[in-house]
C-alpha cells in the first residue's frame, strides 16, 4: 500500500469513526410520503398500555356491562364466560395452571386489564370489529371483570379508577430463557434398545396410501357450498344468533314459504326475525348480491 | 373425351372432401381451446393403457392448447391434491383458524405461493392498494404516513427466509395425533421475501433515542398487533410488498406484511397499516393470552420469539408411504430461527445411532433447508427419524428432552425430534416413543 493510500485510509477511518459518535440523522433523507395529522393518527391509535396510555375519558358499569354482553357476547362466550363450543372461555379456570388441562381465561391466566380494554375495543364482537363505543367498551370490560369475581356487582370502571383493577396472574410471567434443552449430536448407542417404546402412534389416513396421480379429478364444487363454507357455516352451521341450520328442514320450509326471491331479499338486505336476526350478508358487505344468492340457493337445496 | 370429363368430377369431388374435411378439423380445433380453458373435464384417466408403448400417446398425436389459454398459470390439473388442507375441529370457526403447506409434495426449499399455509384471525380482508397507508408514529421526530406507491420508492432487499407458526406441531404436545406431514409440521412456509428494511422507514422518521419496542399493528378485522423489539426491529426486519417474485398473496399479507426473519410467525404482522414506536411492550392480547408458554410450575414465558432448530422428514411420511422393497431416497427439511444449518443426522432404528444425511439444497440463514440419504429397504419395520444442528451448535432436541422441562401445556415452540414408523406394507405411522 502507498502512502498515499494509507493516509486516505487513516483519513477515512477518522470520519467514520467519528460519524458513528454523533450516528448521522438521516430523519427525511428520502422525504416520501406524507406527514402524519394529529387527526389521522387519533382515527387509528387504539392501544392501550398495563399503565392505562391510550384510554379515553369514559366510564361503563357492571351492570350496563351485563346488558350489552348478553346482547353482543354471549352466543359466543356464553352467558357466564364458558364458552360456546370451541370460542373462548372467559372467566373460571383460577388455580388450574399447573393442571394437566389448564384453563386460560381472564381470571385465571391473563396479565393486565388493559389488554382486555384494549382487545374488545380493536377487534370485538367477532362479527363486527371494532363497532363498540368508548363507554360500551368500558362497561363490557367491567362485565368480564365481574364474571371473574374480581369486581363487584355495583362497580363501575372509569378512566380514572382504571389502574386500581389488577388481574391476578399479573406476577406469573417470566422472560423467555431459551435455549432451555442441550441435546448433543450423538451418532452411535445414543439409547438402549430396550428403552425404546412407542407410547402413541396415529395411523396414516387410508387416502393417503393412494397414489396421488390416480385419485379422481375432484367433482366441481357448487359455488354455493364455497360461499356457504366461507361465510354463511359460522351462523348457520351452529345456530349461532338464531339461524337456521342447514339441515334442519322444519325450520327452512316455514322460511322458504315466502318464495325464493324474498328470500334472497332478507339474506341481502338484512333482517330481525322471531329466533334471532341476520345483518346484511350475514356481515360480509364486500360480497356481490349474485353471490349471496348462490349461497341461499344452495343452502334451501340442501334441505330438500 | 368422356373419360377425362370423368376424370375431372372424380378429382373435383375429391378435393371438395378434403376441404370440407379440413373445414371440420379448423372447427374442431376451436371447439377444443374452448373446452380446454373452462374445464378438465375433458383430460383422460391416466390409467388408459392404450397411452403407453409402444403406442403412442395421444397427447403426442394432437395438438395441444394456445399461449394466454391460462393467462395466469394453474398447476396440472393431476396436482389437484396437493393444496392447503385444515382441521376443522381444531378452531371454532374457518374465519379465526389456520390451514397447512403440504410438505409431503413440495419440492426444493422455496414453497410455492399458492400453498403456504393461512393463518387468520378475523377472516381474510380484501385491500385495496389504493386505499391501503402505513403509519408510523410515535417516539418519531417525523410521524409518516406512507402509500403503496411511497413505500415501494424506498430501496428494496430481498431475502429467502422461512416462516413459522409457533404452534406448528403444538397439537402433538400431548402424544401424536396427527395423520399427515402436513398437519405435524406443515405451519411452515419458505419464500423469497422482498420490500424495505424496517431499519430504512425507522432511519426515515428519526427514532427518539429512548425508543426501545415498535407496534406493528395490521388492517384486517382483529387488527392483530405485536411489540417488536427495536434490536430486531433495527436488525432484519423487513416490510414486505413481494412475495416470490410477485406481489404478495392476499392469504400472505397483501398490500404489505412485516417479516421478522427466524421469529414466529404471528410477529409477522400481515396487511399491515401501523408502526408506533414506543420504550416499553404493550402487552397485548396475541403476546399475553396467546402465544406465550405455560410451564409446568404455572409460570408462562413473554415474548417468546424465536423458532428453535428443527427438522423432520417429509418422505417417507404418511402421505408418502413406501411401495415394497427396494432403494428409496429418504428426503426432508431442516431449519433454524437462529441461523443456518449446519448437519442433519437421520436414524433408522428410533435413536439409537444415526447417519449423517445430505444437505441438497442452498443452505441459508433462518431458511428451509433440504436433506436427503439413501435407504436400502428389506421389508422390515423401522423408526425414522432426522435430528438437526444449527451453526450456533444447539441440536434438536427429543420429546423427552422437551417435555422435561417444559411439560405438556405450552402449546408453542414444539422443535422435538419427529419419529415416523415406517410399516411392513410400506404405510408411515406417526408415532411418539418413550
Amino acid at each position: 500500500m502507498s502512502s498515499f493510500h494509507r493516509w486516505a485510509g487513516f483519513l477515512l477511518l477518522v470520519f467514520f469513526s467519528t460519524g458513528a459518535v454523533g450516528a448521522e440523522d438521516r430523519t427525511g433523507y428520502y422525504g416520501y410520503g406524507s406527514p402524519a395529522t394529529k387527526a389521522e393518527i387519533a382515527g387509528w391509535d387504539i392501544d392501550i398500555r398495563p399503565d392505562g396510555t391510550g384510554l379515553p375519558a369514559g366510564s361503563g358499569s357492571v351492570e350496563d356491562g351485563e346488558m350489552l354482553y348478553e346482547e353482543k357476547c354471549a352466543e359466543c362466550h356464553g352467558s357466564f364466560g364458558e364458552g360456546v363450543g370451541r370460542f373462548p372461555i372467559l372467566a373460571g379456570g383460577e388455580g388450574t395452571l399447573t393442571d394437566a388441562r389448564p384453563t386460560k381465561t381472564v381470571g385465571s391466566f391473563w396479565a393486565h386489564t388493559s389488554t382486555l380494554w384494549d382487545y374488545i375495543r380493536r377487534t370485538m364482537p367477532f362479527m363486527m370489529p371494532e363497532s363498540l363505543g368508548d363507554d360500551e367498551v368500558y362497561a363490557l370490560t367491567a362485565y368480564v371483570l365481574y364474571l371473574n369475581d374480581l369486581v363487584e356487582e355495583e362497580f363501575v370502571l372509569s378512566y380514572t379508577n382504571f389502574t386500581s383493577v389488577e388481574l391476578p396472574n399479573i406476577g406469573n410471567f417470566i422472560p423467555d430463557p431459551r435455549p432451555d434443552t442441550h441435546n448433543t449430536r450423538c451418532m452411535e448407542k445414543c439409547k438402549d434398545p430396550g428403552d425404546i417404546a412407542i407410547i402413541s402412534s396415529v395411523l396414516p389416513a387410508k387416502a393417503s396410501l393412494v397414489n396421488k396421480w390416480q385419485l379422481e379429478v375432484p367433482a366441481e364444487v357448487l359455488p354455493g357450498q364455497v360461499i356457504y363454507n366461507q361465510y354463511c357455516s359460522i351462523c348457520h352451521k351452529s345456530g349461532l344468533g338464531g339461524a337456521p341450520i342447514l339441515g334442519d328442514s322444519k325450520d327452512w320450509k316455514n322460511r322458504a314459504a315466502a318464495g325464493m326471491p324474498h328470500m334472497k331479499q332478507r339474506a341481502r338486505n338484512g333482517f330481525a326475525g322471531e329466533k334471532g336476526a341476520m345483518p346484511p350478508k350475514g356481515g360480509f358487505i364486500n360480497l356481490s348480491d349474485e353471490a349471496v344468492d348462490e349461497a341461499v340457493d344452495f343452502m334451501v337445496g340442501a334441505n330438500q | 373425351m368422356g373419360r377425362s370429363e370423368d376424370s375431372n368430377s372424380e378429382k373435383q369431388a375429391k378435393l371438395k372432401e378434403i376441404s370440407e374435411r379440413r373445414e371440420f378439423l379448423l372447427g374442431g380445433l376451436g371447439l377444443m381451446g374452448g373446452a380446454a380453458a373452462g374445464s378438465i373435464g375433458i383430460i383422460q384417466s391416466a390409467g388408459a393403457s392404450s397411452n403407453l408403448p409402444p403406442n403412442v400417446p395421444a397427447w403426442t398425436k394432437t395438438l395441444g392448447t394456445g399461449v394466454v389459454t391460462n393467462p395466469y398459470g394453474q398447476p396440472s390439473p393431476f396436482e389437484a391434491d396437493v393444496k392447503r388442507r385444515t382441521v376443522d375441529w381444531l378452531t371454532a370457526d374457518r374465519l379465526a383458524s389456520i390451514s397447512f403447506t403440504p410438505l409431503g409434495d413440495i419440492k426444493g426449499i422455496i414453497t410455492p405461493s399458492a400453498v403456504v399455509f393461512e393463518r387468520y384471525h378475523s377472516g381474510l380482508p380484501q385491500i385495496d392498494p389504493n386505499q391501503h397507508r402505513l403509519m408510523i408514529h410515535g417516539m418519531v421526530k417525523r410521524p409518516l404516513i406512507l402509500s403503496m406507491d411511497d413505500l415501494m420508492r424506498f430501496p428494496s432487499t430481498s431475502m429467502i427466509r422461512f416462516l413459522e407458526c409457533s404452534a406448528n406441531g403444538g397439537m402433538e404436545w400431548r402424544g401424536a395425533q396427527m395423520d399427515r406431514v402436513q398437519f405435524t409440521h406443515g405451519m411452515l412456509a419458505c419464500c423469497e421475501w422482498t420490500g424495505v428494511l424496517l431499519s430504512t422507514l425507522l432511519e426515515e422518521v428519526g427514532v427518539s433515542r429512548d425508543a426501545s419496542w415498535v407496534l406493528a399493528e395490521g388492517a384486517d378485522g382483529s387488527h392483530l398487533s405485536r411489540s417488536i423489539p427495536m434490536e430486531k426491529a433495527l436488525d432484519d426486519a423487513l416490510v414486505v410488498f413481494a412475495q416470490n417474485g410477485e406481489a404478495l398473496r392476499p392469504e400472505q399479507g397483501y398490500p404489505v406484511r412485516l417479516i421478522n426473519p427466524g421469529w414466529e410467525g404471528n410477529t409477522c404482522v400481515k396487511w399491515l397499516r401501523r408502526l408506533e414506536v414506543g420504550d416499553r411492550p404493550w402487552y397485548q392480547r396475541e403476546e399475553t393470552s396467546k402465544y406465550t408458554d405455560l410451564m409446568p410450575d404455572g409460570r408462562a414465558r413473554e415474548f417468546s420469539f424465536v423458532q428453535e432448530c428443527n427438522s423432520v422428514i417429509t418422505s417417507p411420511s404418511p402421505e408418502k408411504p413406501l411401495r415394497g422393497k427396494g432403494k428409496y431416497w429418504i428426503e426432508g427439511l431442516a431449519w433454524s430461527g437462529r441461523g443456518k444449518i449446519k448437519k442433519v443426522d437421520v436414524s433408522l432404528d428410533g435413536g439409537i445411532s444415526f447417519r449423517p444425511a445430505r444437505i441438497t439444497s442452498l443452505v441459508l440463514p433462518r431458511a428451509l433447508t433440504r436433506f436427503g440419504i439413501e435407504f436400502d429397504w428389506d421389508g422390515s419395520p423401522a423408526l425414522l427419524q432426522s435430528r438437526a444442528v444449527d451453526e450456533t451448535g444447539y441440536v434438536q432436541p427429543t420429546f423427552r428432552q422437551l417435555r422435561d422441562v417444559r411439560g405438556s401445556s405450552s402449546i408453542y415452540h414444539k422443535n422435538a425430534i419427529h419419529t415416523w414408523k415406517l410399516m411392513p406394507d410400506g404405510g408411515v405411522a406417526n408415532v411418539q416413543l418413550s
